[in-house]
């Protein structure tokens, strides 16, 4: 190829000049570049990155804002729980069937010793009504615990001190203190009001005997 | 793209210019350029440079925290507080009636603690104001408010969170200083007693007794954690934080009918006190499905306060003491006899004052010469002499065999921690005396549950349903699962052999003909047993001379709905199982028909001869 340079060279004279003119490189001419002001862009994208910023800002304010609601309803919440718990507790203990019987009692109520069916279907009566009484009622209270000997002075003094005059008196506490099955009972309401211990005693020995 | 060229392009109609000369350039700006090459040169050495400096120094600062000391930085970063982590905390399962109603509760609580330099200068007051609140008391608060030397004490355990976080808000709003409050659940027990010797208690650092220590596994749950970042002491809003949730206990139900199972508490301590009796028992079962409704002991404590009992009344003597059945047992011998095809109801038995067996004599509880009774007035008589001679019918291994099949000698696995499985003598040590005693319930021992079950079998019609306290399924701590869906039941004698017993059972309650008089439901038929067995002393190991007195009984006895058993050990005041068990019995039965609403049947009572 090096060999043919020259000779093509040599005839590139011979060509037609508009050809040769045709065929020289020339540089594009420079686009004429307009200035514009910057200011539009900078404005775009300082609005964009500010509001971005601004934006997100806002996000995270309402995020903490959130956050924080969250924290205190869930404290609320808790508090609220566990006043729910307390109640449901002071229920529960309400409805302690010790403390239904205890109140029923003191209002008069006894419970049915043998009450009667009736059968809706048929209309009878299945079994004898009998009304209810309060002869044998249900000890609701554990018995106090015995006192230790020290306190339990023995009981027979009161028997021996009234006269023969006080009769009465006497053999109702000679009553009291042979009922080997009470004695606990006596013991315990003997710190309290004498007579009203007696009454309240006196129905369940002569029941069980 | 638009090439452009830096300094614009040559006159025209010059050839190009040589690749390695650009057009235009001369030799002072080739000059400059040269410089500030270098200059670009020594910008990079020199950035380079400081990059690597300050890398340097950060190798060493890394080399320094991870290599010569890594955990003395560990701890101080963890001490800085970056992070915290809480525990939180599971809420332990209930323990329910059948009814769902809490025999064992958990609720949210706190305990409030002091700072007694805080406190001292205004304790009187504030001793005052917490006695009032808390009901707590005043001296020994004040002595907590005014210990020296201390920046801690406590001045209430285990109070409803809404109570403390409330008083201790009042104190602040007062003027009080130096209180706060902290975690401390309450377990509440709203019933006090009832059921106590099976729900047990917890103590201060987790179950001590009955079902709150055989089910723990699965009433506690599992704790939870969480942490959170903190920063000056709060959480940070937005920081990491990880949570392991907790897993809340899951309930425990039970088949104690919480009403019923007071009533049975209240009837039995009146029947133990009233026999002055050492302690006793009493089980209510559903007949059918075998559904524990009711199991009282005597001695029973507080739930909410067991220090304030003996430890040994602490658990349920039903469950974990055996003891000898006595006349009850004769009910399994001789239906199992019937069921035998030996004797019926109607069999006449020649009862002689006393019995040889072997080298010892059996007497009756009673004196009397030779009688004529049916097999029917050896039950309602209750006579050792007509059991044991009648027992004598067995084939060898038969009688061991039926009791077996009752369930004796095994363990009900109703989920009672410590439950005995009674004692049944072994196949080898069953000689003809032995037999004679285990007919009519010596030289057998039984727990309560395991001899109310055996009884049951009668109720059912001859098909032995096996007890349950837990509803549907637990599992305890064993790993075990138990519970109503585990029930299983099996038959023991026939129909008609259990049709029989019950026949001659409802001839105990009879007046004239029978034992317990006293045990008669009105308006119901009622078949039961009594049962007064001497007692085996633990420290002698023979009879110490005190007795078991008892009545096993079930109603309607043509339609059975519960089987009620309850035993009186060492009644001091004299009486028997009719006299001291057969009232207890009948007020139980009577208050159980009557809850359930199960109308009298209408039938009369058997009037199978008892003698002849």
């Amino acid at each position: 190829m090096s060999s043919t340079a020259p000779a093509l060279r040599a005839r590139v004279p011979r060509l037609a000049g508009a050809a040769l003119e045709r065929a020289r490189l020339t540089v594009v001419p420079r686009r004429t570049r307009r200035r514009t002001s910057p200011v539009p862009f900078l404005l775009v994208v300082s609005m964009v990155a500010v509001g971005g910023i601004v934006g997100l800002l806002l996000f995270n304010t309402s995020m903490q804002q959130a956050s924080f609601a969250a924290t205190s309803l869930q404290k609320q919440a808790d508090v609220l729980l566990a006043r729910q718990q307390t109640l449901q507790m002071q229920l529960d203990q309400l409805r302690d069937p010790q403390v239904v019987a205890l109140k029923a009692q003191r209002m008069g109520m006894v419970l049915p010793t043998s009450p009667a069916v009736l059968d809706l279907r048929t209309g009878r009566v299945l079994g004898t009504p009998t009304a209810a009484t309060r002869l044998d009622p249900l000890r609701l209270q554990a018995p106090p615990p015995p006192k230790p000997a020290a306190l339990n002075p023995p009981a027979h003094v009161t028997v021996v001190q009234p006269p023969a005059t006080h009769q009465h008196a006497g053999s109702g506490a000679t009553h009291r203190h042979t009922g080997s099955t009470t004695a606990r009972h006596h013991q315990g309401s003997g710190a309290h009001g004498r007579n009203h211990g007696f009454h309240t005693f006196h129905s369940t020995p002569s029941g069980n005997h | 793209m638009v090439p452009t060229s830096p300094r614009g392009h040559g006159p025209s109609g010059r050839p190009p210019a040589p690749r390695n000369r650009r057009p235009g350039t001369t030799a002072r700006t080739r000059r400059r350029r040269r410089a500030a090459r270098g200059a670009v040169q020594l910008r990079l050495r020199t950035g380079f440079v400081f990059i690597a400096v300050v890398l340097s120094f950060f190798g060493a600062r890394l080399v320094q925290l991870q290599g010569v000391s890594p955990e003395k930085y560990a701890t101080l970063a963890a001490s800085e507080g970056g992070t915290v982590t809480v525990e939180l905390p599971a809420d332990r399962g209930r323990i329910l009636d059948r009814d769902g109603k809490p025999l064992a509760d958990s609720v949210d609580g706190r305990m409030v603690v002091a700072d007694p330099s805080m406190t001292r200068s205004k304790a009187h007051q504030l001793a005052r104001f917490l006695s009032r609140h808390l009901h707590v008391d005043y001296f020994q608060t004040l002595s907590a408010l005014q210990k020296k030397n201390s920046r801690f004490a406590y001045i209430a355990r285990r109070v409803p969170a809404s109570l403390a976080l409330d008083v201790v808000d009042q104190a602040r709003a007062a003027g009080f200083k130096g209180l706060d409050t902290r975690d401390d659940p309450v377990r509440s027990y709203p019933d006090h007693d009832v059921a106590a010797n099976l729900v047990g208690f917890l103590g201060t650092d987790g179950p001590l007794a009955g079902l709150e220590l055989a089910f723990n596994h699965q009433l506690a749950g599992t704790a939870g954690s969480e942490t959170y970042e903190v920063g000056a002491g709060n959480r940070i809003p937005l920081g990491r934080s990880t949570i392991v949730p907790a897993h809340n206990g899951t309930d425990l139900h039970t088949t104690i009918d919480e009403d019923l199972q007071w009533y049975t508490q209240r009837i039995l301590r009146q029947t133990v006190l009233g026999a002055r009796g050492e302690s006793g028992f009493a089980v209510v079962m559903d007949s059918h499905t075998g559904e524990i409704l009711s199991l009282a002991d005597y001695p029973t404590y507080d739930a909410t306060n067991p220090q304030a009992s003996p430890k040994k009344d602490r658990n349920s003597l039903a469950m974990t003491s055996p003891y000898e059945p006595g006349s009850v047992e004769k009910v399994l011998t001789l239906s199992s006899l019937i069921d035998a095809g030996q004797v019926t109801d109607r069999t006449r038995l020649v009862v002689p004052g006393q019995l040889q067996s072997g080298d010892r004599v059996i007497h009756d509880w009673f004196p009397h010469g030779t009688l004529k009774m049916t097999l029917a007035g050896v039950i309602a008589q209750s006579s050792n002499i007509g059991t044991a001679k009648a027992s004598r019918h067995f084939k060898p291994g038969q009688l061991r065999h039926y009791l077996t099949r009752f369930g004796l000698g095994q363990r009900t696995d109703i989920g009672v921690a410590g439950e005995t499985p009674g004692l049944l003598p072994s196949s080898a040590a069953w000689d003809g005396m032995t037999q004679d005693r285990v007919a009519f319930g010596q030289s057998v021992s039984v727990n309560g549950v395991q001899m109310a079950a055996a009884v049951n079998t009668i109720a059912n019609g001859g098909v032995r349903v096996s007890p349950s306290l837990i509803q549907g399924s637990a599992t305890n701590n064993l790993g075990e699962p138990i519970g109503t869906d585990h029930a299983t039941t099996r038959r023991v004698v026939s129909a008609n052999a259990a049709h029989q017993m019950t026949d001659m059972m409802e001839r105990v309650v009879n007046p004239d003909a029978g034992t317990a008089p006293g045990a008669q439901v009105p308006g119901y038929v009622v078949a039961g047993k009594t049962g007064t067995a001497q007692r085996v002393g633990p420290k002698c190991a023979c009879y110490n001379g005190q007795f078991t007195v008892s009545f096993a009984g079930f109603a309607p006895a043509d339609h059975p709905r519960f089987t009620v058993y309850v035993v009186v050990q060492n009644p001091r005041a004299g009486g028997g199982g009719g006299s001291v068990a057969g009232p207890a019995f009948s007020k139980i039965m009577g208050f159980a028909l009557r809850r359930y609403g199960v109308p009298p049947t209408g039938a009369k009572p058997s009037e199978i001869p008892t003698t002849w």
